[in-house]
């Protein structure tokens, strides 16, 4: 066994350093060509193999990248929709700051603008808190608008706020008048939630639906012109002494961001200085 | 069984040239008929390990284009020699085993270095052994550590079924 192993190794040896002779002698093509003959074919049905299996698995791995690029995709989709989002509010901040800017410089009164920081919305009171009170000179009873109308009354001032009761509080009050026909009255708040333009049936027989209500500026307390409501429908109680119209509101309460606060002399006639049609 | 033996000794040599450039790992490539003749001779002795390690070798030279013989002789020496250590060494374990593929591995790489001087093989010793064996013979060990304990676990696995 032991001499059969060594006669082997002997004859591995011979034969590869005949092979090495015969090569260093240029006669190498034979062995070479010889062995060839039995790699080559191989080689060609490995390397075919080959690629079909790192064709297989190249494409494995797209599908895989493919995968991980889809989540990777989805996630900046859902970060590009907040980002998306978060502009749209800065963009839809920004013009409503800028119509609140615009009115702020047109208007001939002196006037503040202040951020809306608490809204209380429950059916006894509705009223709204802005940052701005006794420190920014606001007085009680001043006025609040923004672009679209009237929004209320101060009625309360602390240090850093005040408390601004808005048109639809059942308490509010001010006294009013119908642009197209000069009917005067009072709109009213009502615990619904609504407005209404409450006056004498006699003087009010010309008032139609659609008819806009600004304030009248009797009391010296609010501006005249400013628009309150459009009305939406008559409520005729025949020969009652009062009649009501059901007024809209100009202004949307419940997006109110920033208004301006009146702070200087409030008797000019303002209705030049909104959008009023009808 | 042999005709496997057969294909594994003849695939391997051959498929060296093809498959292992796709195991290149930071530049090298492991001898895979190396480890495959080491593996083999461990388990069926000298005579067989020396004819393998011939046949592989043989077919790597022909395959790669080199100096037909030189892998035959360096890897039927090794063959042979890790075939008749492998009966009085304690080689079945994991621990010897991956360390003495290191070791031949360097052992096959340094007589290759040596064989081709006398072919003129302009190479520095230094290099080589820096760029080209010693890094092989890493790889080796680790594959060969890899083949081993698939072996252990696809043997456990049959013992298991049996």
């Amino acid at each position: 066994m032991k001499i059969r192993g060594l006669a082997l190794l002997s004859a591995v040896v011979v034969v590869c350093l005949l092979f090495l002779t015969l090569q260093t002698r240029g006669q190498s093509y034979r062995a070479a060509d010889a062995l060839a003959f039995v790699t080559t074919p191989v080689q060609t049905v490995l390397a075919r193999v080959n690629r079909t299996a790192f064709g297989l698995w190249s494409t494995y791995l797209d599908w895989k990248n493919v995968r991980a690029e889809n989540l990777r995709l989805r996630e900046e989709v859902q970060r590009l929709r907040i980002a998306g989002l978060r502009v749209d509010d800065v963009v839809t901040e920004n013009g409503r700051l800028r119509r609140l800017l615009a009115l702020q410089e047109r208007l001939p009164i002196t006037t503040l603008s202040g951020e809306i920081i608490a809204r209380e919305w429950g059916g006894w009171v509705r009223s709204l808190t802005v940052n701005r009170g006794r420190s920014d000179n606001i007085a009680r009873l001043a006025a609040v608008i923004v672009p679209e109308g009237l929004v209320g009354r101060v009625v309360d001032v602390r240090p850093g706020s005040a408390v601004v009761q808005v048109l639809t509080d059942p308490a509010s009050t001010i006294g009013g008048h119908v642009v197209r026909t000069r009917t005067p009255g009072i709109v009213e708040g009502d615990p619904r939630g609504t407005i209404r333009f409450k006056y004498l049936a006699r003087e009010g027989a010309g008032i139609q639906v659609d008819d806009v209500i600004v304030t009248s500026g009797v009391g010296g307390l609010f501006p005249r012109g400013i628009p309150v409501g459009r009305v939406r429908a008559i409520d005729d109680r025949g020969s009652a002494l009062f009649h009501y119209a059901l007024l809209s509101p100009t202004v949307d309460f419940a997006r109110l961001e920033e208004v301006l606060l009146l702070v200087g002399e409030a008797r000019q006639d303002v209705a030049a200085y909104f959008a009023i049609d009808g | 069984m042999r005709t496997l033996l057969a294909l594994t000794v003849f695939g391997g040599g051959i498929a060296h040239a093809t498959l292992a450039p796709a195991l290149r790992v930071a530049g090298v490539a492991p001898d895979l008929p190396l480890v495959v003749v080491v593996l083999l001779a461990l388990r069926r002795g000298p005579e067989f390990g020396c004819l393998a390690g011939f046949a592989a070798g043989l077919l790597q030279d022909a395959a790669s284009g080199g100096l037909i013989g030189v892998q035959a002789l360096t890897k039927g020496v090794v063959g042979f020699v890790i075939g008749a250590a492998g009966g009085r060494l304690r080689v079945t374990q994991p621990l010897v085993q991956v360390p003495g593929l290191v070791l031949l591995s360097i052992a096959e790489g340094m007589a290759r270095f040596a064989l081709l001087k006398l072919f003129q093989f302009p190479a520095a010793f230094g290099e080589v052994m820096m760029y080209v064996v010693l890094p092989q013979a890493l790889y080796n060990g680790f594959l060969g550590a890899a083949f081993v304990l698939a072996l252990a676990w696809a043997q456990s696995f049959r013992d298991r079924a049996a």
